[in-house]
């Protein structure tokens, strides 16, 4: 593959590009009231603050930061809405509001560094706020009720406000440094919230690991930052993409074939891989869930951790620069290895909080691989599906815990569905399991998943090398997806009613809450939710469902999510992922076999005639899309996904299902403990440990990184000690020791003494000037 | 007159301390740190910032005409905002210490007030003995402050403290001598005004250069401290009385970078230009190093002082990037490394008030017995780490932009002297300072609450301190708090202010051919003569 814009066919074509006008729009002036956005949740965290600084007595127990944030972050949604649906797909808007860092060192464009708090309002930063605002006032309505018997309830609420602000500027911000703003504050938030049960030594360390491991990701981000700004002499997006549109950087020269192209979408990558949990960074994800649930699932599950797709989206045109896509590559193999390794641990937990976590990452490394394989729309909707199935799935385990006294073992419940109260939470679990798993056709999660993985299959193993590998890697990820969903609902929620509370309720009887797992716990009686728990449960559950409507609207655009992203930065579009016939060989350069030309679904451009190299070998292959054994992979993928995620729940059901209808009539077990799985895990042999044990990741990462770090802190404080200040400075010869011996007396404490001494310091200058004078 | 108010102020403080009784000392000394504080604002709203780079308020008294040395001050921005540093951190210190110095308070107080003086004078200086002397009239009252009021270990560290700094300035004052006898043998008559020797040491040849800055840096790069002459900033830090910590991370280390900036940077241009990779390397050097030995430390304060080393590499490299954003970074780093240091000095004199320990083996989990001290601590430590939205990310990320930036042909196709590994080996700083000062919180903040062993608040002789902060210290800590935000969110006007007096120290470097000296390495610095690029 050769470099895009050397190529003069491709040029041609991204000069019209632009002269049709879809490159890259210029901005419109927005409303001011955008900036309420993140304005909003500013004002709550910062009353939540002062009442926790003014109000010594925390007994009163006040319900008011939560109502408050909440009403807050709905105003926040609210507004959110209003501006949606005013800006109804026209230009961006920015709305400026004040000035950040500015320093200049002349005139002229490109001689100043300008990093705003401005806002930036394309079809990617509506997608994102429209759910990050949803969902936080939902979360934070259940967390009203969720942490009402917790110490510190305005310090949870102060940080959920924090972190809302963070996110808005993450994704509304109009420049680069605002947008590492809000990843940083995002950072601290979590690091804050994870670290919630502060005198818990396990939530500080793993609050203190999601910290510095995600500034391992910062770094490269913050590198990415200046490189882009060295090249563009810009972080604004208006410039940035008015420049890459042209493939040009700020001095006019192009691009492609520069270290730059490579570098900068390499370096956005390892910023993306931190915050998203990927492969080799992911660690700190499973241990952040010592943090509350709701922020499990709001921050560690639907917003946050999604924060690294929204950066590869909205800077996908960089990602396009490099002609060898080097970066795309990486994006797709590690999203994919991810997506499957976290799959393989995920199966092998019985954390139920844990499993979500595992499942967290793995839905992650999907979107990361649709990502590489140039879905664009697909990850970006499974982003979307994902937010709502997977913030129920972890509320829903939220109320588990809530009510059975923190446990969260699959062994040690079963049955919640017969337990009286608890079937609202059963329900949703049951829909969000549903949707996580796939099922064909009526769940979201099915249609967005099956986005990436037909897509997957399209792009010409040519574009991305192995790209239908990776489509099978996936599927046969999504059976183990299956597996590992339907391993809890089978487990947890059906079959006969057993349970063993955790032990935050027995905290001095000890020995009561263990050790019988055999059956239920006489005096514990589970605390089953409230109204408020119940209400969002029940409204994400349906959120969840009715998030397979954005799939059917907007066709041209393969669904809402695709029309919000075509007006977008991230609305390049690789040529092979349209099959309609008429587009079959547009915008593909033939003389390379990549087709990384921006295109829109509505107006198709043809590249001219002499960009078709006859004259290349392969040129006939690469325009055709890959297909799935040989079928069209958009039309197989029905079959194929819904093959795999029948076989995962079937297994699921042999391996866990209880006896009767609820285990599909596959299913044997009688009680919460044992399972045929069991035996299958002995069988197994040593892999099933190894998987429970995370593959010993952390463990390889403590031996390898953290040990020799400290291992050489240690040697450069001996070195320090001894060699510089001892052997050197110390040691230079008697001077110095014979000088501090005659200033010795001087320190009588007579002040008398001291100015004699002063007086004598001038005097010996004067002295010396004199010297040097003669 | 103004700045010679500031620099007198003090002095009469100390004086009215020193003869007044014994009960009024503290009460005098924050009096005169609030009039020397309204001075300095006096002086900001009488200088004309929309001409940031001219010297301002400048008075000249003549002390010794037939050797050319005057009594000359004036600022331009960057001297006048780090004289309002200084200024502010003086009330806060003084208030700091009510409580932790019960015993002769005259001295303390007297000590204390007279030591802004000097410092105020080296930020204001224009004539260069002017300036040298208060560098080292500095070196007096704190040498007092920690050899009275400090730990056990105080008499040692106030001899290193001293000896290394003032040895150190001697050569530095042997540089600057050379320089006026070079402009003296010029023009046949002595003078020490900053201006005028500025030029005559730019026009020496780089062999003369390098000799001169060879011998500043001695005396600058140990004040700052630069790696490998920082050993005596950690034995100081720890056993100084807490005032004496902020202000010498506050300020006193700020003496050190504020010459390189007035003198080094732009009086020996080509020398800077030829080693600004040897310096840059040192810095980076100091910035892991020192960073992982924070990791490593036992005392709270010890680890902060080590901090300071770290953190100041990030300050010199910036500066040695030798364009806009890296000197506006720098300049930056100055004063917030001031304010987040120092106030991370305060909140651990705080704990050592109340526990006499400073051990994080003894100390745990302080957040449930003190969560206001918690929250600042917290605060604090984010700023220091370089969060977004609060001071110390401003000055970071300037810090290293620029020296990104440095060394890519980009925008303007000038090339200076550092370039991307030297920002990717530094930005790993980034990375052990979360390390760090994040194992520090999770240590006493965090976690399960730990105290010393028949630790007992009633055992005080004086009244004891509450367990939560009181309001003195509350009130002590906001200032430093809200400059933080501060400078944190709208950090624009400051550096639009820098932007005149960056150019004037840049302009030395108009046409020195970095891409020419980098290319070929054969130590030779190519003056391109009308070359027009200015560098960024």
């Amino acid at each position: 593959m050769s470099v895009i814009a050397n190529s003069p066919g491709v040029l041609s074509t991204l000069a019209s590009a632009t002269a049709s006008g879809f490159t890259f729009h210029a901005a419109d002036a927005g409303p001011w009231w955008m900036a309420l956005v993140p304005g909003l949740p500013l004002l709550g965290a910062m009353i939540c603050l002062a009442m926790l600084l003014f109000k010594r007595d925390s007994g009163g127990r006040s319900r008011l930061p939560a109502h408050l944030v909440t009403a807050l972050l709905a105003g926040s949604f609210l507004i959110t809405l209003l501006g949606f649906f005013g800006w109804d797909k026209g230009a961006p808007w920015v709305t400026h509001v004040f000035e950040w860092i500015n320093i200049a060192w002349g005139p002229g464009a490109g001689e100043s560094l300008a990093a705003n708090v401005s806002f930036y309002m394309d079809g990617l930063s509506w997608l994102w706020m429209l759910f990050v605002t949803g969902l936080a006032t939902a979360i934070c309505l259940y967390a009203s009720e969720y942490m009402a018997n917790d110490k510190g309830y305005a310090r949870f609420f102060a940080a959920f406000a924090l972190f809302v602000v963070s996110m808005s500027c993450l994704v509304m911000g109009d420049n680069l440094v605002l947008l590492y703003l809000g990843w940083e504050g995002v950072g601290l938030c979590s690091y804050l919230l994870i670290g919630y049960f502060y005198e818990k030594p396990s939530a500080v360390a793993a609050a203190k690991k999601a910290f510095i491991v995600n500034r391992i990701g910062d770094l490269g981000l913050a590198l990415a930052i200046y490189l882009i700004f060295t090249t563009f002499g810009t972080v604004r997006y208006e410039e940035l993409f008015a420049m890459v549109s042209q493939g040009v950087d700020g001095s006019g020269h192009a691009l492609a074939d520069t270290w730059q192209a490579t570098w900068i979408p390499l370096l956005l990558m390892i910023g993306a891989f931190g915050k998203s949990a990927q492969f080799p960074l992911y660690v700190w994800l499973p241990d952040a869930m010592e943090g509350p649930t709701p922020v499990s699932a709001l921050i560690h599950a639907a917003t946050m951790v999604t924060a690294g797709v929204y950066l590869i989206a909205r800077m996908y045109p960089l990602f396009l620069l490099d002609p060898s896509l080097t970066a795309l590559h990486i994006v797709a193999y590690v999203g994919t290895f991810t997506a499957f390794l976290a799959a393989t641990i995920g199966m092998a937990q019985f954390d139920i909080k844990r499993i979500m976590a595992y499942s967290t990452l793995s839905q992650l490394g999907y979107m990361f691989a649709g990502l590489g394989v140039m879905a664009t729309n697909g990850a970006a909707y499974h982003v979307f599906t994902h937010a709502f199935f997977k913030a129920t799935l972890f509320l829903a385990c939220g109320a588990v815990m809530h009510g059975f006294a923190g446990q969260l073992d699959l062994r040690k419940l079963s049955g919640l569905w017969h337990i009286k109260g608890w079937r609202i939470v059963s329900i949703a679990m049951l829909i969000g399991c549903l949707n996580l798993a796939g099922i064909p056709l009526i769940t979201s999660g099915f249609w967005s998943k099956d986005m990436i993985i037909a897509e997957a299959f399209t792009t010409p193993n040519g574009v991305i090398a192995g790209s239908s590998v990776i489509g099978w890697v996936l599927l046969f990820t999504a059976g183990l997806t299956a597996y590992y969903t339907f391993r809890v609902f089978f487990r947890v929620f059906v079959g006969p009613v057993e349970y063993v509370p955790g032990d935050e309720a027995h905290a001095d009887d000890d020995d009561h809450a263990h050790g019988n797992s055999g059956h239920s716990d006489e005096h514990f009686h589970p605390h089953a939710p409230g109204l408020a728990i119940n209400l969002v449960l029940a409204g994400l559950a349906i959120g969840a469902t009715l998030a397979i409507i954005p799939n059917f609207i907007d066709k041209d655009h393969h669904g809402w999510v695709g029309g919000l992203l075509h007006e977008s930065t991230a609305h390049y579009q690789s040529g092979f992922t349209h099959h309609e016939p008429d587009n079959e060989h547009a915008l593909i350069d033939a003389s390379t076999g990549a087709a990384l030309v921006p295109v829109a679904h509505s107006a198709p451009i043809h590249p001219p005639a002499t960009s078709h190299g006859a004259d290349t070998p392969h040129a006939e292959e690469a325009v055709h899309a890959g297909s799935f054994l040989g079928m069209d992979p958009h039309k197989a993928m029905y079959y194929a996904s819904a093959f795999f995620a029948t076989v995962g729940i079937l297994f699921a059901a042999f391996l866990h299902g209880p006896v009767g209808m609820w285990g599909l009539g596959l299913g044997k077990r009688t009680s919460a403990a044992v399972s045929r799985a069991d035996a299958w895990k002995r069988a197994l042999g040593p892999i099933g440990r190894w998987a429970e044990h995370k593959w010993y990741v952390d463990e390889f990462y403590a031996l390898v990184l953290h040990a020799p770090l400290r291992v050489m802190a240690h040697i450069f404080h001996a070195f320090d000690k001894l060699i510089i200040d001892g052997a050197l400075v110390d040691g230079t010869g008697l001077l110095p020791r014979l000088v501090g011996r005659t200033l010795r007396p001087m320190q009588s404490g007579v002040l008398q003494g001291y100015a004699t001494g002063m007086a004598a310091g001038i005097g010996v200058i004067v002295l010396i000037v004199l010297v040097m004078t003669l | 007159m103004t700045l010679w108010l500031l620099i007198l102020l003090p002095i009469a403080t100390a004086a009215l301390i020193a003869t007044g009784s014994r009960g009024a000392a503290r009460g005098t000394a924050m009096f005169g740190s609030i009039i020397s504080l309204i001075a300095a604002g006096i002086a900001a709203f009488q200088f004309d910032w929309a001409n940031s780079g001219a010297m301002q308020l400048e008075s000249i008294i003549p002390f010794m005409p037939s050797f050319g040395i005057e009594l000359s001050v004036g600022v331009d921005a960057v001297a006048l905002a780090l004289i309002l540093l200084a200024a502010l951190l003086q009330p806060l210190m003084v208030m700091g210490s009510f409580s932790a110095i019960r015993d002769n308070e005259k001295t303390y107080y007297a000590w204390l007030s007279v030591l802004l003086a000097p410092m105020i004078g080296v930020f204001a200086a224009r004539d260069l003995i002017f300036f040298y002397t208060c560098f080292e009239l500095t070196l007096v009252p704190m040498f007092v402050l920690i050899s009275l009021f400090g730990s056990t270990n105080r008499k040692k560290a106030a001899i290193k403290f001293f000896l290394f700094t003032f040895t150190g300035s001697i050569l530095a004052l042997a540089g600057f001598v050379y320089v006026a006898w070079r402009a003296a043998a010029e023009a046949d008559v002595w003078t020490f005004d900053i201006a005028t020797l500025q030029t005559v040491a730019q026009s020496m040849t780089l062999r003369e250069q390098t000799w001169v800055m060879l011998a500043m840096l001695a005396g600058f790069a140990v004040k700052i401290p630069l790696f490998p002459v920082h050993t005596w900033l950690p034995l100081a830090h720890t056993e100084a009385p807490t005032a004496g910590s902020v202000v010498l991370a506050g300020v006193l280390l700020k003496l050190g970078t504020y010459a390189v900036f007035r003198f080094v940077l732009p009086f020996v241009p080509d020398a800077v230009a030829e080693y600004a990779v040897a310096i840059a390397m040192l810095s980076i050097v100091g910035i892991i190093y020192a960073g992982l030995i924070c990791w490593v430390q036992r005392d709270v304060k010890k680890l902060v002082a080590y901090s300071s080393v770290s953190h100041l590499g990030f300050c010199v490299l910036g500066m040695v990037a030798l364009n806009t954003i890296g000197l506006g970074g720098s300049i930056m780093y100055m004063i917030n490394h001031g304010l987040s240091t120092g106030a991370l000095f305060f909140c651990i004199g705080m704990i050592y008030e109340r526990y006499h320990t400073r051990s994080m083996d003894e100390l745990g989990g302080l957040a449930r017995r003190m969560p206001i001290w918690a929250f600042f601590m917290g605060f604090f430590t984010m700023a220091s780490v370089g969060l977004p939205g609060l001071n110390g990310f401003v000055s970071e990320f300037m810090c290293l932009l620029g020296t990104f930036q440095s060394g890519a042909a980009g925008v303007g196709g000038v090339r200076g002297p550092l370039g991307f590994w030297f920002a990717a080996v530094a930005g790993t700083g980034m990375i052990v300072a979360a390390i760090y000062l994040l194992y520090m919180v999770g240590k006493i903040v965090f976690g399960p609450l730990k105290e010393p062993s028949g630790h007992d608040h009633h055992d005080d002789v004086h009244a004891p301190l509450p367990t939560d902060l009181t309001r003195r210290e509350i009130g002590l800590l906001v200032p430093l708090a809200i400059a933080c935000i501060v400078l944190g969110v709208y950090p624009t006007p400051a550096l639009r202010a820098f932007e005149a007096p960056i150019r004037n120290t840049l302009s030395a470097y108009q046409s020195v051919d970095f891409e020419h000296s980098n290319a070929h390495n054969n130590g030779h610095i190519a003056r391109v003569s009308g070359k027009e690029g200015a560098t960024p």
